[in-house]
């Protein structure tokens, strides 16, 4: 916990100048910034909407012209008092700091400062004057010069073009970091406003370059991202959050040929040693994304998969409808492209140990092994033999199975899908397209506890499935070993817990039966045992799932690394692609140093998260309504039966029109410290 | 939905409905408020200039907040102000700041009087630049790779309009927003030259350009030279379109026919021999029109008109796969030109060597035409230097001659410069087709048509279709026009796809064709607001002429008979006609490309980041 010495954040005033900082109470709510890294203190923190001194010595004056700097290098140089104004305010603000003070110069930087705050289109410019007004309308006595020895001139312009400095000027360092609530919401933190800026100003592989830089599967993630992006979007204030998912299909569609001659095993600028070789376990999202970066950084891989095809759980798991199969396959060359080797039908823990990949030279090893053995319901009557009874995993499988014509499935009569993830949707759909006369639901929380995506349990029903809430099933039957029925129970909800999530218990006597044909549980998923033994020095956490360091992704055994759902749980595709990328930057540290460094952003992440800098604000203008592109669909009467994906591409217009939409919430956030910034990767 | 809802602006109380913008409802209620980036005549209001700066007061509220009223909505019971002391002083500054990096040389500038920067910094009683930093300005490009259009970014004010025009008129969609900060500014797509990018030369960018960032390439100066040596003869041609929309410059009202006073101008700056394209346009029906119905009985369709430099471009550059099916007749400027420098001289006894073609045209992209290398006979070009309508009226000036002052004359030549009213057409969207119809439908029944004027090919909508009997061996035709790009595109595809069924199709890359074309007069703050008047003038001309059929044209028919011999002839074939080139580019790139080439960048991989050559990973080796 750090204690403010002075500083505005929201327009509150914190000012204990008068007082001895021993007697300034910490505030809780800057837990956090007493030091960046190891020993290096916080001196002061700036960002959209203030500013804290923490420590008494602060230039003050500097700290405002570096970040002044890091705003005109932001500025995107559409509207004219951005553009302009944070050029004019760098310049007139370094003068001020390095040549002369002078009153009428500062009146007049004050001016143009609370100009760019006032006209400026985005959010960077209605909000990167902030701390320097704040600090004019609260602290001006401290932007006046020390009386101190001369200062060092530190490289000028140079600096001031650069923005991000790990410079000193008196003794004080630097970090800037700019980000906007869309890219905090996502787990692989996308540049999301840049990716939307390029599609407006007309250069869609540049969008795509930067939805590329940080995971392979830009069409796949188009297609069936959760978008916790959309959830932050700062346009829902307005009327409806950008289309952030449709825009990301709509470049990795439209540059889909091309972009296939992008990679090549030449354009790996940096080659790594031969021996420090990289084996990648499984080839779904996180093992993908993992062996993308590591491929991108110069290292040879070699990625093992189960199953006779890329993909691990966006493969089998995702239906057609959602996510065409050779979308999936299409980016997956990526990484043959990149020189990388997939083996397939090479089974971790069948076909071979974690040792024999040490044994055979193998320095580092990822394990992205998903989460792919399916949970029975352990209900009275359910016998695992039973004919009509299968896990969601074990059913998505044997219709992917099917669509790939190795051996179809008939499906008919009544079938009864149990859980409320996007799994069980999944099912549930899927079971419709495989000729099911008819599909129920059954879940035993409501419907605003649904884990699966709102639009997902819309299609659904519009497709004709039948949805029972607050149900929960108690009993299979069967005869001669094939399921007839499953028995109901209703559900009452309780109070909510903690977390707002409200238990339930089973109403006593609603019990009914359901007659059916097929019974699907998708209640939920684990990692398969069999996959690492005793000796393999990988250890099992509390849920069953593999344990690694949460910042490094390093399991127990040293060069090992895990990430994706057989870390997490089952969880989402973008997810796995961020602990992929992770693992990656791990493994990279760990080849050259033997340990994982500082990460500098990551820190910062975690200072403005816990800070809630980011958090809800409102927007204070009148902004036009523009509503939100609509994704045509099939027909539901028509799609139902089909495996044709349901939603349409957007136009090139409509992909214009929907980029104007953004906001652009970039925020700049600076750390002044006392030493430099550890240069690691970023 | 629509209802009707109350504020006051400056006190007055307006009426509006949903999502009316402040400066709509500020409009219809009398509220100047000054602009420079909107442009509603193409409904673009980017915001960013940022200059329509107004108070609101919203209800509830006591405090003002300084909007933007292009793109800001109206609210009900909101106060706005357009005026006070406080928004006069922000209006202002943001004028100071849009002029701290934009090249201040106005008197150089080719939009010099015409400039809505000048005008807006006027509207705010701008009266000092204290900003000004020549510096920011001379590290921006300047691209002169296209014979046609000069992009100068240093007068670049980053309103888009360009870009909205390219992309959502035309469609062709070769301009981009390229860089960020000071170094933000208009490039073309894949970081190319204007010459070498997908840029047809249309011009419907300079229309729009609110300064002198965006120009044709002025030639005056060479007209001036040709003029000045006594050892050269020039030949002067003027445009079908270029008549009924020149008088405005000098004060006449728009869409009155000046012809006569052109070649009073013309004659008064010197010319030798002042002649007219649209002679040539109906030359052009003849060589078309055959050309056509051979293709029609060989059951080759459908054909595409020919006469327009920017759909050529557009054709060669985007859609190659398209040409074999584009008319090989040149267009009327190249014929003119060719049989300025043989048929001419030879009628006339003057040496073709000494004859220096100069053409004046509605139209940018005819100067990248008259350079194509199938257009020179020995070397020389057929025809020397295009004027675009600007040029005309900036080398009037130069020579201090004022068209509304002059008496008109008429044309004396015997030889190219008679027309008919299927030639006087060629300037509006339908006129080519219509042109064509009457010649053909003459030459299969030996007999006109009962009504000369086919309504049924004139219109505004950009693509519109019809079928017409040609009789004969022929029967009926399908036909199509398309003015604007992006309808042609369109069309194009559909051809190529096998969807369409046409015969023939006329096509303009303008919107509204040459009466609009993107190297005439430009007015302030408004797209092509004289279409319509221009078109009718047009219109009137053939319907005083004498004659209105091309064949019926006797300079034409005694071309034929003294020179080529008939439409099609070998004569004609090498004179007349011409062939296309594929001229489609591939971009090779890398994803490292790419991430080099991207700003205010995440990236992971420091190695691949120009900006940070990877300081740790260098030092580790």
């Amino acid at each position: 916990m750090a204690s403010v010495i002075y500083g505005v954040w929201d327009g509150k005033i914190y000012d204990n100048r008068d007082r001895d900082i021993f007697e300034v109470a910490p505030l809780p709510e800057l837990a956090g910034f007493d030091f960046f890294n190891e020993g290096n203190v916080i001196k002061a923190f700036l960002g959209d909407r203030g500013f804290f001194v923490f420590e008494p010595g602060v230039d003050l004056l500097d700290a405002l012209v570096r970040y002044a700097a890091k705003a005109a290098e932001e500025s995107c140089g559409k509207c004219t008092p951005c553009r302009m104004g944070t050029s004019l305010v760098r310049d007139k603000l370094a003068m001020l700091h390095r040549e002369r003070f002078d009153t009428g110069l500062l009146a007049e930087t004050e001016m143009l400062a609370r100009h760019v705050r006032q006209t400026s289109l985005c959010g960077l410019g209605q909000s990167c004057m902030t701390p320097l007004l704040s600090a004019l309308d609260h602290f001006r006595d401290m932007l006046a010069p020390a009386p101190a020895p001369a200062r060092r001139d530190d490289g000028g312009r140079d600096h001031d073009r650069r923005g991000d400095d790990r410079q000193a000027a008196n003794g004080q360092y630097a970090m800037h970091y700019v980000t906007a609530p869309c890219i905090e919401a996502c787990p692989a933190k996308v540049n999301v406003p840049r990716y939307i800026d390029y599609i407006k100003d007309g250069k869609p592989s540049h969008s795509l370059g930067v939805i590329l830089q940080k995971y392979p599967m830009a069409a796949t993630c188009g297609r069936v991202c959760v978008r916790f992006c959309e959830q932050a979007c700062r346009r829902n204030m307005v009327d409806e959050a950008v289309g952030i998912k449709v825009l990301k299909r709509y470049v990795a569609d439209l540059e889909q040929d091309i972009s296939r001659q992008w990679f090549s095993p030449d354009m790996v600028c940096t080659r790594q040693p031969d021996h420090l070789r990289v084996a990648v376990v499984g080839a779904g999202p996180a093992g993908l994304s993992c062996a993308y970066h590591l491929l991108l950084k110069g290292y040879p891989v070699e990625v093992f998969e189960a199953r006779d095809e890329p993909g691990g759980m966006a493969a089998s798991g995702i239906p057609s409808y959602r996510l065409p199969k050779e979308v999936l396959r299409g980016e997956a060359e990526i990484i043959g492209r990149l020189g990388g080797r997939i083996h397939y039908n090479a089974r971790l823990g069948r076909d071979y140990t974690l040792d024999d990949l040490m044994g055979r030279g193998f320095k580092a090893v990822f394990l992205g092994l998903g989460c792919d053995k399916g949970r029975l319901l352990g209900v009275d009557g359910e016998d695992p033999d039973l004919s009509g009874l299968q896990t969601g995993i074990d059913f998505l499988l044997k219709v992917h199975e099917c669509l790939q014509g190795n051996g179809c499935m008939t499906l008919g009569g009544v079938v009864v899908v149990v859980g409320g993830g996007n799994v069980a949707m999944d099912c549930a759909r899927s079971a419709l397209r495989m000729g099911a006369d008819e599909v129920h639901v059954v879940y035993r929380r409501d419907k605003t506890d649904m884990p699966a995506d709102i639009e997902e349990i819309e299609a659904a029903r519009e497709e004709g499935v039948v949805f029972h809430f607050l149900t929960n099933p108690g009993r299979i039957l069967s005869e001669d070993g094939r399921i007839t029925g499953v028995e109901l129970v209703s559900m009452l909800q309780g109070e909510p817990d903690a977390n707002g999530r409200r238990s339930v218990v089973a109403r006593p006597d609603s019990a009914r039966v359901l007659r059916c044909n097929e019974v699907i549980a998708a209640i939920g998923q684990q990692v398969d045992e069999d996959s690492i033994s005793q000796g393999d020095g990988v250890r099992f956490g509390r849920r069953g799932f593999l344990d690694a360091d949460g910042t490094t992704l390093s399991t127990a055994r040293p060069g090992v690394f895990a990430g994706g759902d057989c870390y997490s749980g089952p969880s989402t595709l973008i997810k796995a692609m961020a602990n992929g990328l992770k693992a990656a930057r791990s493994i990279d540290d760990f080849l050259h140093y033997g340990r994982v460094r500082f990460f500098p952003r990551s820190r910062m992440r975690r200072i403005i998260g816990d800070f809630r800098a980011l958090s809800n604000e409102s927007i204070e203008t009148p902004v036009e309504n523009k509503y939100r592109v609509r994704v045509r669909e099939l027909d539901p009467e028509v799609r139902k039966r089909l495996f044709d994906e349901v939603e349409k591409p957007i136009s090139t217009e409509e992909a214009y029109e929907e980029a104007s939409r953004c906001l652009r919430c970039y925020r700049i956030y600076s750390v002044i410290t006392e030493s430099p910034v550890p240069d690691s990767a970023l | 939905m629509h209802d009707t809802m109350q504020a006051t602006i400056n006190g007055t109380p307006v009426t509006f409905q949903e999502n009316d913008t402040i400066l709509e409802a500020a409009r219809r209620g009398g509220h100047f408020i000054p602009t420079l980036c909107e442009l509603s005549d193409i409904d673009h209001a980017p915001g960013t200039c940022r200059v329509c700066l107004v108070e609101i007061i919203r209800p509830g509220s006591e405090s003002p907040v300084m909007v933007t009223a292009c793109n800001t909505p109206m609210e009900p019971g909101m106060a706005v102000r357009t005026r006070t002391s406080r928004v006069r002083e922000m209006q202002r500054l943001q004028v100071e700041l849009i002029l701290a990096d934009h090249d201040q040389d106005c008197a150089t500038c080719t939009r010099h009087g015409d400039c809505e920067l000048q005008d807006v910094a006027q509207f705010v009683g701008l009266r000092q630049s204290r900003y000004t930093r020549p510096d920011w300005t001379r590290s921006r490009p300047r691209d002169e790779t296209s014979p046609a259009i000069i992009r100068d970014m240093g007068k670049c004010i980053r309103c888009l309009r360009c870009v909205e025009v390219c992309r959502r008129e035309q469609g062709v969609d070769a301009l981009v927003f390229t860089g960020t900060s000071l170094q933000a500014d208009i490039g073309m797509r894949n970081n190319l030259s204007q010459g070498a990018s997908d840029c047809v030369a249309c011009g419907q960018c300079i229309l729009v350009c609110p300064t002198g960032a965006l120009a044709e390439r002025d030639e005056t100066e060479t007209v001036i030279d040709f003029l000045d040596d006594p050892e050269v003869i020039t030949v002067f041609q003027f445009a079908p379109a270029l008549r009924v929309g020149f008088g405005e410059e000098f004060g006449l009202a728009p869409g009155v026919n000046v012809e006569g006073q052109i070649i009073t101008a013309l004659r008064t700056l010197g010319a030798d021999v002042v002649l007219d394209t649209n002679f040539a346009a109906d030359l052009v029906i003849m060589e078309e029109g055959y050309e056509l119905l051979g293709r029609l009985k060989e059951g080759r369709r459908p054909t595409f008109t020919s006469c327009c430099p920017a759909w050529v471009n557009f054709a060669e550059k985007l859609y190659p796969d398209i040409l074999p099916f584009v008319s090989s007749t040149r267009s009327p400027q190249q014929c003119f030109g060719a049989l300025a420098k043989t048929y001419l001289p030879e009628k006339m006894g003057l040496d073709p060597k000494r004859i220096r073609v100069v053409s004046i045209m509605p139209c940018t992209a005819k100067k990248d035409e008259a350079q194509r290398t199938m257009f020179r006979q020995d070397g020389a070009r057929d025809v020397d230097v295009v004027l675009t309508t600007r040029e005309f009226a900036r080398l009037l000036k130069r020579e201090g001659i004022n068209l509304a002052a002059l008496e008109p004359s008429t044309f004396d030549n015997p030889y190219m410069a008679e027309y008919t009213g299927a030639g006087a057409i060629f300037g509006t969207t339908g006129g080519v087709m219509e042109a064509a119809v009457r010649t053909m439908y003459s030459v299969v029944n030996g007999r006109e048509l009962e009504r000369i004027e086919v309504e049924a090919l004139r219109g505004f909508e950009s693509v519109r279709t019809a079928t017409i009997d040609l009789g004969g061996d022929i029967g009926e035709v399908r036909l199509a026009m398309c003015h604007g790009l992006k309808g042609v595109r369109a069309i194009v595809e559909d051809v190529l796809a096998g969807r369409a069924d046409f015969d023939f199709i006329e096509v303009m890359a303008c919107p509204g064709g040459c009466v609009d074309g993107g190297g005439h007069l430009r007015s302030k703050k408004h797209y092509q607001p004289y279409a319509r008047k221009r078109r009718d003038a047009i219109y009137e001309i053939d319907r005083q002429m004498p004659r209105r059929q091309s064949h019926e044209n006797p300079q034409v028919q005694r071309l034929y008979k003294d020179f080529l011999g008939q439409p099609l002839s070998h004569l004609s074939e090498e004179l007349l006609h011409t062939h296309y080139i594929r001229r489609r580019t591939e971009i090779k790139q890398t994803i490292n490309d790419i991430w080099r080439d991207i700003t205010m960048s995440t990236l992971v991989h420091s190695e691949f980041d120009a900006a940070e050559p990877a300081a740790s990973r260098k030092r580790k080796e």
